[in-house]
């Protein structure tokens, strides 16, 4: 058996001799890129398993690919004319926008868009001056305490920002030692300051100013994910009170719609074995049978309901 | 361990001291020092009973007639026990009631045909069945006390008015210091 | 080589269920309405027979407070109210839905009244807009003076469809009233409505209790110079001294099956809780302390008691097991703790608690966790006692100067005031239902 086998792989690789192996390894990489791919918003697959707590704005368009935004957002800004095209380039131009946004949820560090920071980095050098010492290090530079962690957020700072920080600190304790008026700088740091905080205040700016997205959006849309937008929908049709709880119910329905939003049918999986409750999903489906918007494509949705946010609260 | 003995010295110093000072407030004459304004009121309250206890030695020594000697007894008795009051909550008999209690124990030794019925009261704060409870223990430490000061203890009886029955209806301290109280009550 | 082949193998194994789509999974953890939207019509006069506007007047009075006091619904504005509203049609064909859909209604209620020869008959519909289809449907004939009786009925219906469970607003409360000077035993509706009085002792009446088991109420009166228990039959007017000991005789409170009576007795110079027979005949003696123990409650399992002891020094609740006689200690917190009432549904019991001199409704677990403070603010409020459904809690509160009967949903939420003013209204308790 050993013997035939290794007579085997030796033919094969009289045949493929050259680059057999190199090709193995690229399939192997290939079939572990779907996986990887089917978990990018390139594969808009409905498999979102633990939908977030995010309330949906449902007149927010439903796309496959939304972009990074806020799903609650409104969708009054008409800045994607303005934004998305300049796809050519990837990185700069288009990134700005989405920055602001981030703040509340992980700000999605696979982007390199981090370019609006830099700003912020270059008015630290100046602080630091105070020192005197020449520090190579432009990350402990921030620590002029007074403004704010907003500095330290962009730990995303490239190596390029890193030289181009330290370049720019050379030439400013160049211009320092100009400098005579120990006033003068006082009163920049100040001005520093403020300008800080401003930018602060600006970047936990509320919602409104978000675009219209997911907070996990990868896409290019603005727009809400599917998913999040049927949660959203039947929640909304769903009437329970918590007068009516007896115990911690849960029920699983299957619910299929069509690109029109049409309910065509639905399924209990699961009943919660509490009548009443059960009535009510009965009624809070009844009350979804047409989404407000079309549905990209047809789709099938597991929905679990459950009181645990309700119960919780009491 | 020499900790422990130490602490246990402490207590029982306590112990002792407490008692002694216990057996110090006994001899009736000791107590306006700490009378508080409350008992201030029903040491008052008390004088005219000595008035009255002045008539019975009156017609005593006129000796003509026992039962009147009685009847008057008994109605000095009646006039003259004066109600005691407690702090919030407690039971415990405080030296300005111990010594309303030496004096109306008095009475009652010079009227032994008499009996009486003790009440007692509460302020309206607290729950009512607990209150009615702790009326009764009122009522009750009221009654030990007489025995002890030589009453018999078939001639008195004990009932509990919990909050139910405020002299002051008023919500203020004033009036609850008032209510919280134990009455004497000659029954014939 | 070999290994690198397996290997391969494995990993593209590995991936293969990854590669199959599966239908959205989406959790919805609340509901997104937290009321149910409701549509109550007016009630109209039904065939031949004069309109009495009066009865739908007060018909729809009573049951809004009812249904308004479950917590349960968002009413839809009658303003707002179509058609529809107008037509008598009962039967489902006749409903426009539609209309009341419209109206963001998921429930509708729909009703009319005939009164022939002093006899008044009301029938009343409870739809699900929504599914289209009739939840319950009742009709009630009474005297005229009924028609409290019927709206508070079917408000206990209602809730019956929407929940599971019967609502209490068909039942009685008793209290203790000293409208006359007196206190005295008085029984009033849920919503404070046809008070009675219920004794006439020129004495004072104390805690009645109702049995679960008969139209009955124990109490204590000071009628016969003590304060003894007493036994009330409430149809009759039947009335006798059930226990008489020397002392208390207090806080009668009957076993969930209605064969015995938990109460307080100070006959041994102490107060202890004992256990009687209905008869009387002490049966057992729960307690052995020679602090104050008073105010016992049953659970509704009937093998434990909760009751106030000052034996720890403050007064706190403590619970007795009926059987070994384990005592065990229930609240920690707090200087005051007193008046227990254990739950019917047994999950909570229910206390008041001094603070400043102010009492407030707390709710505990059995086993003393998930405390938490149901009244707040101005009032002394004390003696919670429960819904035969657990649902709402009535209790006294002093707030205003006089003591009067309030009544709350369980979570503390809803509370209002349902008893009349110039009674010093205290210890109420509620009925089983009716």
């Amino acid at each position: 058996m050993e013997s035939s086998r290794k007579q085997r792989w030796q033919q094969l690789q009289s045949v493929f001799e050259p680059g057999f192996k190199q090709m193995l390894l690229i399939s192997v990489l290939l079939h572990l890129l779907v996986p990887i791919l089917y978990y990018t918003p390139l594969f808009p697959k409905h498999e979102i398993e633990k939908p977030p707590v995010y309330r949906v704005n449902l007149v927010n368009k439903i796309v496959k690919n939304p972009q990074a935004g806020r799903p609650e957002a409104a969708p009054v800004k008409q800045k994607p004319a303005v934004k998305p095209k300049p796809k050519p380039e990837p990185k700069p131009a288009v990134k700005p926008k989405p920055v602001p946004i981030p703040p509340k949820p992980k700000p999605v560090p696979v982007k390199p868009k981090p370019e609006p920071k830099p700003i912020p980095p270059k008015p630290k050098p100046e602080p630091k001056p105070e020192p005197v010492k020449p520090k190579p290090e432009p990350k402990s530079a921030p620590k002029p305490a007074p403004v704010k962690k907003k500095p330290q957020p962009k730990p995303a700072v490239s190596k390029a920002q890193e030289s181009a920080l330290e370049a720019r600190l050379k030439k400013m304790r160049a211009a320092q030692k100009q400098k005579a008026s120990e006033q003068a700088r006082k009163d920049k740091l100040a001005a520093l300051r403020a300008a800080a905080i401003a930018e602060s205040s600006n970047i936990e700016s509320p919602t409104t100013d978000a675009p219209v997205g997911m907070m996990d959006g990868k896409g290019d849309q603005a727009g809400v994910s599917a998913v999040a937008f049927v949660q959203e929908f039947i929640q909304k049709q769903w009437s329970f009170s918590k007068y009516q709880a007896a115990g911690s119910p849960e029920a699983e329905v299957k619910l299929f719609y069509n690109a029109h939003g049409t309910l065509l049918h639905y399924k209990f999986l699961k009943k919660s074995g509490n009548s009443v409750f059960d009535e009510s999903l009965i009624r809070a489906i009844t009350k979804s049978r047409q989404l407000s918007q079309p549905l990209p494509e047809s789709m099938e949705f597991h929905i679990i309901f459950n009181l645990k946010d309700m119960l919780d609260k009491s | 361990m020499p900790k422990l003995t130490i602490t246990r010295l402490l207590v029982m110093l306590c112990v002792l001291t407490l008692l002694a000072s216990g057996c110090a407030k006994k001899p009736v004459v000791e107590q306006p020092v700490a009378a508080p304004e409350s008992t201030q009121v029903e040491m008052t309250q008390q004088q005219p009973a000595a008035v009255t206890e002045q008539a019975v030695t009156d017609t005593a020594t006129n000796a003509y007639d026992a039962a009147a000697a009685a009847r008057a007894a008994e109605r000095a008795a009646s006039k003259g026990l004066a109600r005691i009051h407690f702090d919030f909550d407690q039971y415990i008999l405080t030296p300005a009631a111990k010594s309303i209690l030496v004096s109306n124990a008095g009475l009652l030794r010079a009227a032994p045909a008499v009996k009486v019925l003790i009440e007692g009261h509460c302020d309206e704060r607290g729950s009512d069945e607990y209150n009615l409870a702790l009326g009764e223990k009122r009522a009750l430490a009221a009654k030990n006390y007489l025995v002890s000061l030589g009453v018999a203890a078939d001639r008195m009886s004990v009932i509990s008015y919990g909050e139910e029955m405020p002299i002051d209806p008023a919500h203020t301290k004033e009036a609850w210091a008032k209510n919280r109280r134990a009455n004497f009550k000659v029954k014939r | 080589m070999k290994t690198f082949e397996i290997g391969v193998l494995l990993i593209i194994l590995l991936c293969l269920p990854f590669s199959v789509a599966f239908a959205a999974r989406i959790e919805i953890s609340a509901p997104g309405e937290q009321t149910i939207p409701l549509a109550m019509t007016r009630l109209l006069p039904m065939g031949v027979g004069a309109a009495q506007p009066a009865i739908a007047t007060e018909f729809q009075q009573v049951l809004l407070g009812d249904l308004d006091l479950s917590g349960l619904f968002d009413m839809v504005d009658p303003a707002a109210f179509l058609g529809d509203a107008d037509k008598l049609g009962l039967r489902r064909n006749d409903i426009d839905f539609n209309q009341w859909r419209m109206l963001g209604s998921e429930a509708l209620i729909k009703g009319g009244y005939r009164v022939t020869a002093g006899r008044v008959t009301i029938e009343l519909r409870l739809f699900d807009v929504i599914t289209q289809r009739l939840l319950t449907g009742r009709r009630y004939v009474g005297k005229l003076t009924d028609v409290r009786k019927i709206a508070h009925t079917f408000a206990d219906q209602i809730l019956k469809s929407l929940t599971g469970e019967k609502g209490p607003f068909a039942s009685k409360i008793a209290y203790i009233s000293k409208r006359t000077g007196y206190k005295e035993l008085y029984l009033m509706d849920v919503d404070g409505y046809h008070p009675i009085q219920m004794t006439n002792h020129r004495s004072i009446v104390l805690n009645p209790d109702f049995s679960p088991t008969r139209k009955e109420l124990i109490f204590t009166s000071y009628s016969k110079g003590n304060p003894d228990l007493f036994r009330k039959e409430i149809y009759t007017g039947r009335e006798s001294r059930l226990s008489l000991k020397p002392g208390l005789n207090i806080g009668g409170r009957y076993s969930p099956d209605g064969r015995e009576i938990a109460l307080t007795l100070s006959k041994d110079k102490n107060s202890e809780i004992y256990l009687l027979g209905t008869d009387g005949t002490i049966h057992r003696r729960l307690t052995n302390h020679y602090s104050i123990d008073v105010d016992p409650s049953w659970s509704p399992k009937g093998n434990k008691i909760a009751f106030v002891s000052d034996r720890r020094g403050n007064p706190n609740i403590f619970i007795v097991d009926i059987h070994s006689l384990d005592v065990t200690r229930l609240t920690f917190e707090g200087k005051y703790n007193a008046t227990p009432a254990w739950s019917p549904k047994g999950d909570k019991i229910a206390f008041s608690r001094m603070d400043n001199g102010v009492f407030n409704v707390f709710t505990i677990r059995e086993d003393g966790t998930d405390e938490r403070q149901l009244t707040f603010g101005k009032g002394s409020k004390e003696h919670p006692r429960w819904s035969p459904d657990g649902r709402f809690l009535i209790y006294s509160n002093d707030l205003g100067g006089e003591k009067s009967i309030w009544i709350m949903r369980a979570d503390g939420t809803g509370g209002r005031k349902i008893s009349a003013r110039g009674g010093n209204d205290s210890h109420p308790a509620w009925s089983d239902r009716w």
